[in-house]
């Protein structure tokens, strides 16, 4: 059992930051834990939940509360029963300069992805787009995790009015990354990589997973070499090898 | 303590087994358990081809179960031959691959070859794939067919041969008791039960295939009595599975009439849970001064 530290603090609208005791696991950005929800059989399977950051000791996760299996994660207290950190993360190859586009609480893993290209030197801009301005979170690590920091709100309630991806086209329109970094809703992911255009792209997929560490194949997913298990392949890919549309 | 259970000529040193679908090849639940400390890994459905399983939505959970239509996605006979079967041996595994070839011809090709590969403990028949060239109907749910399959599958197996009964027909009883007769070493009992989601947003079925199983703790009170009917029809081993996440599940089963175990869902949950709960049947069975698993399997059949 994995002990929380703190009670689960709620970061914006329906969104609670939890923070674990990871003890010494090593973890990479992009990679995720998986929590089983409550005890006994309903609801049945663990939840995945990518890093939001990992510091001396500490695994940080947002969760964001869908249904009853997170709602029971969001309101834990004591010990949480935890698998984790697995699957393949973020390349962190040296880059003079990275986009990180984002969309609600898939804006989560580019924290960490945030934290660690610009402490080796790599020039971050971060995006995150939410619908409204109440579902922003954790305003000052990205902030002080980034160069530059841009929020978009669908309703424009909070920085730039309309989707992530329209500012996103904005920024390559006027300047040149060397890398672009994404995760969020299937439809915006797939306009970042079409955006992309030459510019290599990194996305991490966000869908249902059974067991999280490859025995059910449940998670697969449809890319240009093949179906893929996203929990152990991924469930970072390289964006323009998965067939965004296969995917719900 | 005797713990061991006879499938055939082959013994497990253990009723605790890892059922096919929930385990892979037994690579990343290796992380996890020594595999040579189960009584066997049922590997996962096998062709004779590769196959890509099911495209679309593959599995979703429902109240105390899971849906799944994975669609039987294997790395086919020869990566199996070449890369998994080497792994398993090393680790000391217990090997029963289970077999889901969609044609009866399929279906012996494997289990031919497969009786023949050094470290092949057992095989298990898969009768609950669709039969390609009958229309997709499912070979555990046809009488006629069912021992068509069977019969010739049990004259090309050297090895003890498991059927993996299917729960979707009126009798499974009579299933198992014809497996008897024609000559299998055991019965596993049951695969998943036929389900559907539907998607009300959309007001589509959830699956591309529309049906899906059902397996989890949601089965097993139906698990345990399939069970139970088919243990007063033969005399065979029946391997009891069905939604066990607990001891008292597993202890179930036993007394329904299974002989041992597989643990299927509980592993995607609880990936150690299968050595956890060998460990508790053994501290069952010491504080019940019971020195012979035989005395739990069919005990709920004997009178008081």
């Amino acid at each position: 059992m994995t002990r929380l530290i703190g009670k689960p603090e709620e970061v914006a609208r329906d969104h609670y930051m939890l923070r674990l005791d990871a003890g010494d696991a090593v973890s990479a950005p992009g990679q995720f834990v998986t929590i089983k929800p409550g005890e006994g059989t309903d609801p049945l399977l663990r939840r995945p939940f990518s890093l939001f950051d990992h510091h001396d000791g500490v695994i940080e996760i947002v969760v964001r509360v869908v249904g009853r299996g997170t709602g029971l994660i969001s309101r834990a207290g004591g010990e949480l029963d935890m698998l984790g950190p697995m699957g393949r993360g973020f390349s962190l190859e040296r880059a003079g300069s990275a986009l990180l586009v984002g969309g609600g609480v898939g804006c989560a893993p580019l924290n960490y992805l945030a934290r660690a290209l610009k402490g080796a030197g790599t020039r971050v801009t971060m995006l995150f787009g939410a619908s409204s301005s109440g579902f922003v979170y954790c305003r000052d690590e990205f902030i002080r995790n980034s160069h530059d920091f841009h929020v978009t709100t669908d309703d424009g309630s909070e920085g730039r009015g309309g989707t992530v991806v329209s500012l996103m086209a904005e920024l390559l329109a006027a300047e040149k990354y060397d890398r672009i970094y994404c995760c969020g809703p299937t439809v915006m992911m797939k306009k970042a990589v079409e955006l992309a255009g030459p510019v290599p792209v990194e996305i991490s997929v966000e869908n249902y997973f059974g067991c999280g560490f490859g025995i059910c194949a449940g998670c697969t997913i449809e890319t240009t070499s093949g179906l893929k298990r996203a929990c152990v392949h991924g469930p970072v890919f390289d964006g323009r090898s998965v067939i965004l549309g296969s995917l719900g | 303590m005797d713990l061991s259970v006879k499938i055939g000529n082959l013994l497990l040193k253990n009723p605790v087994t890892l059922a096919s679908g929930t385990s892979g090849y037994g690579e990343e639940l290796s992380a996890f358990i020594r595999l040579s400390d189960i009584g066997a890994i049922f590997t996962k459905g096998l062709s004779l081809e590769p196959r890509q399983g099911n495209r679309g939505n593959r599995i979703m959970e429902t109240p105390s179960g899971v849906l799944n239509s994975i669609g039987l996605e294997n790395v086919g006979l020869e990566c199996f031959l070449r890369e998994k079967m080497p792994f398993l041996v090393k680790q000391g595994a217990t090997v029963i691959p289970n077999v889901a070839g969609h044609s009866i011809e399929e279906n012996v090709e494997l289990c031919k070859t497969l009786s023949r590969t050094p470290g092949v403990a057992a095989v298990e028949l898969n009768v609950s794939c669709p039969n390609v060239k009958e229309g997709g109907i499912a070979f555990g749910t046809s009488m006629p067919v069912f021992t068509e399959l069977v019969s010739k599958v049990r004259t090309v197996t050297g090895i003890p041969l498991i059927i993996k009964l299917s729960p979707n027909v009126a009798d499974p009883g009579e299933f198992a008791l014809r497996a008897q007769e024609i000559g299998a070493d055991a019965v596993s009992a049951v695969n998943t039960f036929l389900g559907m989601k539907i998607d009300v947003k959309k007001g589509r079925p959830h699956f591309l295939n529309k049906v899906a199983g059902l397996s989890g703790p949601a089965i097993r009170p139906m698990a345990v009595r399939v069970v139970y009917q088919i243990y007063e029809r033969i005399n065979i081993p029946i391997i009891g599975m069905g939604g066990i996440f607990e001891l008292e599940d597993m202890l179930e089963f036993l007394m329904a009439g299974a002989a041992a175990v597989s643990l299927g869902t509980v592993t995607m949950v609880h990936p150690g849970r299968s050595a956890e709960l060998l460990g508790g049947l053994a501290d069952y069975m010491k504080k019940n001064s019971m020195t012979d698993l035989s005395r739990l399997t069919g005990m709920a059949h004997r009178p008081e």
